[in-house]
This record gives structure tokens, sequence and C-alpha cells, in this order.
């Protein structure tokens, strides 16, 4: 290969050049799934933290599929999606979580779960108060699912609610899979 | 209450309209970078905290311009850290 | 497909989207892998039949007493239980 193609190549080669890897996503699950993939009309407004973010208590919510080894596992060969969701202890460590989820490349996060749910980071940003705390529990649930109004109704409500109220969080991290 | 998103999708993420977020340029499953890397975690972590206290308009997307081609050749430097590789 | 789309092409008894939907889920998003994962895990069956170990049929005639739904669940954890002990496993969001 020439050595302006090359430099073209990897010029083009979004890991180079710092573009989003897999562009046209949305288009390319809704085309496959129709219906599956969910656009809003107006932003979500922002709710604003009522103390800085070293008074805060901190959530952290992932639709990684982790959760306790010792907990029964989500239901990654349900065609349509599980609607449950899992508490995850926020003390826990890597050896006692797995990842139950299809569907994203999780080799490395089953070395290291930090790189999709950074349980340990948080612990220690709270250690060192740079974080007001963290909640008794995280949330995890599948992010896979077919039904966005059956989602919204079970998973979501159903975090929001245990978030707000059980477990007095002032402030969430969202981290997709 | 405040929340923050990270995200590797920017246009999943501008469809759904969330308060905040955090973009990298990376693969699905390594939202926060690559195995052992607690120095890169923390850095992502930290960012996407930040937005919590910084951003002003609903739809922030802030970029964290670290290409994975980086990160993938700085991860294979490291030592193993008494973990099997 | 969402589940509102899937109830209407049920309705309609629409074998190509129903059954579309089905190798896109075995298939990791990709529709010809996943025909070829179903026969797949058909084919692991067959070959842990010609071992010919033996089998539990009043555990099988228990099970299909239980409901339709959980039986029609228990198919698609069947497959992915032959598919894993095919030894190839394809599910990773890359496809």
């Amino acid at each position: 290969m020439m050595e302006a193609d090359k430099r073209t190549s990897s010029a083009a080669d979004p890991r180079e050049v710092g573009t989003q890897l897999r562009p046209g996503l949305w288009h390319a699950i809704n085309e496959r799934y129709p219906g599956s993939m969910i656009r809003k009309e107006s932003f979500v407004p922002q709710a604003r933290l009522r103390k800085p973010l070293g008074a805060s208590r901190l959530t952290l919510i992932s639709s990684c599929g982790v959760q306790l080894k010792t907990d029964q596992p989500l239901d990654v060969c349900h065609p349509f999606g599980d609607f449950r969701f899992q508490r995850v202890p926020s003390g826990g460590k890597h050896d006692d979580l797995i990842i139950h989820q299809l569907k994203y490349p999780r080799d490395d996060a089953d070395l290291d779960i930090n790189v999709i749910f950074p349980i340990e980071r948080l612990q220690e940003l709270s250690e060192e108060g740079r974080l007001g705390g963290l909640t008794p529990n995280f949330f995890s649930f599948i992010g896979y699912n077919m039904d966005p109004e059956k989602f919204e109704r079970t998973v979501a409500e159903g975090i929001a609610n245990a978030v707000v109220e059980e477990e007095r969080a002032e402030c969430a991290l969202l981290a997709p899979a | 209450m405040p929340t923050v998103s990270v995200t590797v999708a920017r246009e999943v993420t501008e469809a759904i309209k969330v308060p905040r977020a955090l973009f990298l340029p990376w693969p699905m499953g390594h939202h926060f970078g690559v195995p052992f890397r607690r120095d890169l975690q923390r850095r992502v972590v930290l960012a996407a905290l930040g937005l919590l206290e910084s951003s002003e308009q609903p739809g922030t997307i802030l970029d964290l311009p670290i290409k994975w081609a980086d990160v993938r050749r700085e991860a294979k430097t490291l030592p193993e850290q008494g973990r099997k590789l | 497909m969402s589940v509102p789309y899937l109830r209407e092409a049920a309705a309609q008894d629409d074998l190509g989207k129903l059954v579309r939907f089905v190798r896109l889920h075995l298939g990791d998003g990709n529709e010809a892998v996943g025909k070829e994962e179903i026969d797949r895990s058909w084919a692991e069956a067959i070959k842990t039949l010609l071992r010919d170990a033996p089998v539990d049929r009043e555990f099988i005639a228990r099970v299909l007493e239980t409901n339709e739904s959980t039986l029609a669940l228990l198919f698609f954890h069947l497959h992915f239980c032959f598919i894993r002990g095919s030894g190839r496993w394809i599910h990773d969001g890359s496809r």
C-alpha cells in the first residue's frame, strides 16, 4: 500500500481520529428492530445539585447487566428483554460480581468490572472525599429490550422510585453498556 | 435529581435528549476504559461527575477526546498487576 | 422490532417478520448469522443424543405440563444452552 494510502486509511479510522466508532447506530438498530429505539421531542430538564459534589450522595445506574454472583441471574435469553433490575451493593468488589448480558463486548469487563461499572473507582472517590458518599446499593439491568413503553413503566420507574425513596440519592451517574 | 450519562453513541444520546452527558469515542462495553487502568477510569468518572456541577444547558454533551487507538496502545504496555491478562 | 410491532405481525400471522426477529435475536443482530445459529443448536442437540446417555423422560413430562409461556421461554434458553455447548459464542454486540 502506498504511504499516502496508508495515511488516508489511518486518518479515516475512527479509533485513530477520535470519532464515534459506530456511526449511524441509532438508525441501524431501529432499522433492524423497528420501534425499539427511543427518540424524545424535548430535553429532560436539568436538575441542579443542592450541595457541592463533595457533600452529595451518588448512585450508579447501569444497563450492563452486572449483579452479585450469589443472585439469581437476569434473563439474557428472553427475546424481548428482562424487565427486572438488580441491586448491587455499592461496597462490592470485582470478584463479587458477574455480568449477565449479551449484545456488547464484555471480555474486558470480565477482567475488570470497572471498565463498564466503575464501582471501585467510585468507592475510592468517596473515601477521598470527592463525593459525599455512595448509596447503599447501585442498580443494574439488561439494556436490551424490545418494549420501550414497558421498560419505562417497570425498570425505569422502579429504579427511580428506589433511588429516591429508599437509597436517598442526591445525584446519579448513568452508565450504559 | 441531577444525573449525568456516559455515552459512546453520541447520536443515540442526542435522540434521547438527556440533561447532560460525557461522550467518548470508544467501543461499546468500554465506557470507562480498559482493564486495570485505574487512572483512566478515574479520569472518565471525574469528567462525568464534573458535569454535574458545571453544565448549565439541558442536552449538554461534553467530548472527552481520548482516541481509542491511544488507549489500546498504552494498555499493551501495562504490567500484569497481579492479574492474568 | 419492538413488541408492539411483533404483536401486529403475530395478529396478521406474518411468519416472515416473526422469524426474522427470532433470527436477529439469536444472531446477535444479524439475520444470516441467526439462521446459522438455529441450525447449530439443533446440530448440537443431535450430537448430544448421539452420545446415547440416559434421558429423564419423567422430568420432560413434568416440564411439558407447565404453562405455555414458560415453555416458550424455555425453548430460547435451550437454544442458548446448546450453543454454549458448541464452543462458538457470537454474542458480543459486534454485528
